[in-house]
């Protein structure tokens, strides 16, 4: 990438980082966000890192998309709508640019509020004085602190997932109300749409119990899942429901990233 | 400028539809370096459409337009409704467009030029509606595009400011900026421009210098001409002038 290009990409993102910062709302949300997951390990106990792990999988699977997309569903398509777009579009800028330093700016304003509330989550663990033990805590053998780091690793690339699927919306949609409601519904399928469709799949003997690894990777919830019980559960992840397999987990999340990425750059505006 | 100096925006016999809908046609144009010319006619006249086929924004159904010049940014661009990120400061939005044009922006410069000089830490969600377009005056000129092409760039703004606004395109024409501008504002036309277009209907009806459409009309004043040969246009429905220049 060219100096000039580089600059633009650093300008783009600043101003999304900005712009997120300087909202109120956003503050909120983080906020929210961040108390959503503190009430995990102080109401329901942090017996270890693995317990915190299982105990938060589940509320993370879940609000996490719902952030990166309150976070992204409007990113670009607020400078549309406002007309600034057009504006932008008269400076020597790719679209492949635009599009790709909104998204790291909204990424690092993501990535920052999601992982700061997990790691401040992972503080519960030794302050606990007496840790109350869940029957998956028993079940384990071992506890390590390196698994919640795994899970919070995988949680980021979760969130920037769930992010690029967020700016994607926003370049599709025409208007503010269209986005909105673009937003929920490809909300919903993230969350739980496609893991209901694989379970149709299976029901209706579509999918057969052979691919199931496979085609659970192609939700992007159900690859996170895979991942966290690969990497960061894996002395519990046989006793887990039915899960993809690590690598296809990947292959499912990165082309969930770049095929969205693309979609967004295609679609951002017209050459 | 020399002779053999192309001109620096060439319309040529461009056409565009919305559909089934028409709204230009067989437009033809040229502007020269350092020329203000303004296009002029009524509501829903074409002008904002040809406005932004020239600032690249919207591909015309058919024709040409070229504008000759090697910037990184040709073409400069104020929409007729200028808005901002409102979370930003003046002078965090003017450095922000010249990061995207890869110029460092002399910030005070720049907002001195449209009068927003003691403002530059005021966010942009605090300014007037014509403080605003004063901003995006400001933006269109950052990179020193060749051309600019301003919708509306006086609207909103008290008369001082339209005297200001009209200083400013004579400054940046002096410095041999083309500027192709949109406005109902017909006293600032009579300032500021070489040439007024008279769109109607999609097509040029007069192209010429706001005082010779004045002598060949007859009319006392420019508003007194522009409704004479729209007039004359929609009874004849005769398109004069299809050719025009700035030159």
């Amino acid at each position: 990438m060219s100096d000039g290009r580089l600059r633009q990409v650093r300008a783009l993102a600043q101003r999304e980082l900005d712009a997120v910062v300087r909202t109120r709302t956003y503050l909120v949300l983080v906020t929210l966000f961040g108390l959503a997951v503190a009430s995990v390990p102080a109401l329901g106990g942090a017996g270890g890192y693995l317990p915190l792990v299982l105990n938060l999988m589940t509320p993370v699977e879940v609000l996490v998309p719902v952030l990166a997309f309150a976070f992204g569903y409007q990113a670009i398509r607020a400078d549309a709508e406002r007309g600034e777009l057009d504006v932008i579009r008269t400076y020597p800028v790719r679209r492949a640019t635009y599009v790709l330093g909104v998204f790291l700016g909204r990424a690092t304003a993501v990535l920052a509020a999601v992982l700061v509330p997990l790691a401040l989550a992972a503080t519960f663990v030794p302050l606990a004085s007496q840790p109350a033990p869940s029957f998956l805590a028993s079940a384990a053998t071992v506890d390590d602190p390196i698994y919640y780091v795994r899970f919070v690793s995988i949680t980021g690339v979760y969130a920037v997932v769930a992010l690029g699927i967020a700016v994607a919306v926003s370049t599709v949609a025409r208007t503010r109300r269209e986005g909105l409601a673009l937003a929920v519904s490809t909300l919903l399928v993230v969350v739980v749409g496609l893991d209901l469709a694989v379970v149709g799949g299976l029901t209706t003997g579509v999918v057969g119990p052979d691919g199931l690894g496979a085609t659970l990777a192609l939700s992007p919830a159900s690859a996170f899942r895979g991942l966290v019980l690969a990497f960061a559960a894996t002395p519990v992840a046989g006793a887990s429901a039915p899960a993809p397999a690590a690598l296809p987990s990947v292959v499912g999340l990165l082309g969930w990233l770049i095929g969205t990425l693309a979609l967004a750059t295609v679609t951002v505006w017209r050459t | 400028m020399t002779d053999t100096e192309e001109p620096v925006l060439t319309v040529d016999d461009v056409r565009h539809a919305f559909g089934d809908l028409t709204v230009l046609e067989d437009v033809s144009f040229s502007a020269d370096r350092g020329s203000v010319v303004s296009l002029v006619g009524p509501n829903g006249s074409g002008k904002s459409t040809l406005l932004r086929i020239v600032a690249g924004l919207i591909e015309q159904t058919g024709g040409e337009v070229t504008v000759a010049a090697s910037a990184d940014r040709p073409v400069g661009y104020l929409p007729q409704t200028p808005a901002f990120r409102p979370q930003f400061s003046l002078a965090e939005t003017l450095s922000f467009y010249g990061d995207l044009a890869g110029v460092d922006v002399d910030v005070d410069d720049r907002l001195r030029r449209v009068g927003l000089q003691n403002v530059p830490d005021r966010r942009v969600d605090a300014l007037s509606g014509g403080m605003t377009r004063l901003l995006g005056i400001a933006q269109a000129t950052v990179g020193d595009p060749p051309l600019l092409v301003l919708d509306e760039p006086s609207s909103g703004l008290d008369p001082v400011m339209v005297e200001h606004v009209s200083a400013v395109v004579d400054d940046l024409a002096g410095e041999g900026t083309t500027v192709l501008l949109a406005t109902h504002n017909i006293d600032a036309v009579e300032q500021m421009a070489d040439t007024v277009l008279v769109l109607d209907d999609g097509t040029i009806v007069a192209a010429e210098s706001p005082t010779a459409l004045r002598e060949r009309t007859g009319a006392d004043t420019l508003t007194g001409a522009l409704a004479d040969v729209i007039e004359r246009d929609e009874t004849a429905s005769v398109s004069v002038g299809q050719r025009g220049g700035a030159e």
